[in-house]
């Protein structure tokens, strides 16, 4: 047994905007991880969908609920309905795919969400794992690929020096799994697979080293 | 982490605490929070709850994008005031506010997922009527849901609570058994007594299938809710009467996984099958998004690109 929801709050709740948790909430979650993990100006999105979030994106609202994540909105901001729209005004280009195979992440309720501007890409293949609760399976930051386990939480670091081992230290009693590194130069990016929420004074410490920090 | 019903009922055994207090006690631990930060959020959570079902249920109603649900909250609350219903004014409440919570969620309103937007109705539904019948303060309708989430919780680690992998017994099913556990709690049943509810609600849901019809969350899944909610009442008053399911609440929830599993993709909320693909079904969708949207996996055709 995995443990992938680990709160009340994964069970009653998110309060959102109708109509689905895991085709609506889920896929504001999912548009909202590539957001952060993006975090720089967005000029296209492209969105593809995988069996049940092919099948049913329209009904569910998953388009506007992906952008709305994108976007970095809340599951119940009034905004959500119209995000498609919003973005499109802000200059923002985008698709949506409908891929007829299977998963390639192995869940039902899947997308993948890549964002792009001149200088770099995201992609992220996320699943919606039922009541708004979702996974993240595969990032590829640019060509660095990590493929995590898919449970939450994660913490991404990017950092133009060697932290592995000061990053240890600081959540290392927490790894669920080793850490996993990659790097293009100097550039390396760092995976953790947390076995629970990091501390808030743990993040702190870890943002003295590198500001780049994302926890999901 | 609790991970199986026996391991809660064990706890709650040992040491003499409801289910309630074992998760907030739980969650205070997992989440690093403090219990006042929890109390008043799953106090707002309850509110949104509130909110939902009387806007369902006020003037005209709601109705959705589609048009093809919406103010029937409206319809079960004027036939309630009449006093004449069959099933009686209880389950007439407990009907009116599943209806209109899922109404307002099919018409992209604010809703508390429960444990999810689908079936976001069933528990609304029970904790009306538990709360009028027990003249509950909002304090013992926050332990309710408190109740009901340690119970979602593990339903949805041990098996699965979306209508994608599990079809509509893992949404409105689970939602029904963790209202008929928490009912249980809050009308002073043992935690075993919560148990049976649980698993003879779940019980007399399994293999309901996800069939939405034009994929959305509308038909079948409002009236569902009305299912959930009042399967959920029926099962804490034969629990509290002291009838018991034979089939332990962990089994049960592995049944209802074994189900989920078994069941065609076209059951799980792809709206290919069920009353999804009934005539009428299919006239719906073709009226709602003017064409044929369903993606056949036997087609040869590339992926579609819209511009939607």
């Amino acid at each position: 047994m995995t443990n992938r929801y680990r709160s009340v709050f994964d069970i009653i709740g998110p309060i959102m905007i109708g109509p689905s948790s895991s085709h609506t909430a889920g896929a504001v979650a999912i548009g909202h991880v590539a957001n952060r993990l993006f975090h720089a100006p967005i000029k296209t999105v492209r969105v593809r969908y995988f069996e049940s979030f092919a099948q049913t994106h329209r009904g569910h609202g998953t388009d506007y609920a992906v952008i709305a994540g994108v976007l970095g909105f809340d599951p119940a901001d009034r905004r959500v309905p119209n995000a498609v729209d919003l973005a499109r005004r802000q200059g923002i280009e985008i698709a949506f795919i409908e891929d007829q195979h299977a998963s390639p992440i192995g869940h039902p309720n899947t997308a993948a969400i890549t964002l792009a501007n001149s200088e770099k890409y995201l992609t992220v293949w996320g699943c919606s794992v039922g009541g708004g609760a979702i996974e993240i399976r595969k990032i590829d930051f640019n060509g660095l690929i990590f493929e995590p386990q898919g449970s939450l939480p994660l913490i991404y670091v990017e950092a133009e020096q060697e932290i592995g081992q000061a990053l240890d230290q600081i959540f290392g009693a927490n790894y669920r799994l080793p850490r996993v590194t990659l790097m293009r130069g100097r550039h390396h990016i760092y995976q953790l697979d947390l076995l629970d929420k990091p501390f808030p004074e743990q993040l702190e410490q870890a943002r003295r080293i590198s500001q780049d920090l994302i926890s999901l | 982490m609790y991970e199986t019903i026996a391991d809660l009922l064990a706890a709650a055994t040992a040491q003499q605490k409801p289910i309630s207090e074992l998760i907030i006690e739980q969650e205070i631990k997992l989440s690093h929070s403090s219990r006042e930060i929890i109390w008043a959020t799953m106090g707002k959570n309850l509110e949104v709850m509130h909110e939902a079902a009387i806007k369902g249920a006020s003037g005209a109603g709601v109705t959705s994008a589609t048009g093809i649900s919406g103010g029937e909250a409206v319809l079960l609350k004027k036939y309630r005031e009449k006093g004449q219903s069959l099933s009686g004014d209880t389950m007439l409440l407990a009907m009116q506010n599943a209806v209109a919570t899922n109404e307002v969620n099919a018409a992209m309103g604010i809703i508390c997922a429960t444990p999810t937007a689908g079936s976001a109705g069933t528990l609304p539904g029970v904790l009306s009527v538990v709360t009028e019948r027990l003249h509950l303060q909002r304090d013992d309708q926050i332990r309710f849901l408190f109740c009901a989430s340690a119970f979602g919780m593990i339903v949805a680690n041990q098996a699965m609570i979306a209508g994608a992998t599990g079809g509509c017994q893992a949404e409105v099913g689970s939602a029904s058994a963790m209202g008929a556990a928490a009912a249980v709690e809050l009308a002073g049943g043992t935690p075993e007594q919560a148990a049976q509810a649980f698993a003879m609600a779940m019980s007399n849901l399994l293999g309901l299938v996800c069939d939405p019809v034009a994929g959305l969350v509308e038909v079948p899944c409002i009236k569902r809710n009305v299912v959930g909610a009042v399967n959920a009442l029926t099962a804490a008053d034969m629990a509290l009467a002291g009838l018991t399911s034979q089939i332990p609440a962990d089994e049960v929830i592995l049944a209802m996984k074994r189900i989920g599993q078994n069941l065609p993709a076209s059951l799980r909320e792809t709206g290919l099958g069920g009353l999804a693909a009934t005539p009428t079904g299919i006239a719906l969708k073709m009226k709602i998004f003017g064409q044929d949207v369903s993606i056949h996996p036997d087609d040869e055709n590339n992926d579609s690109a819209r511009e939607s």
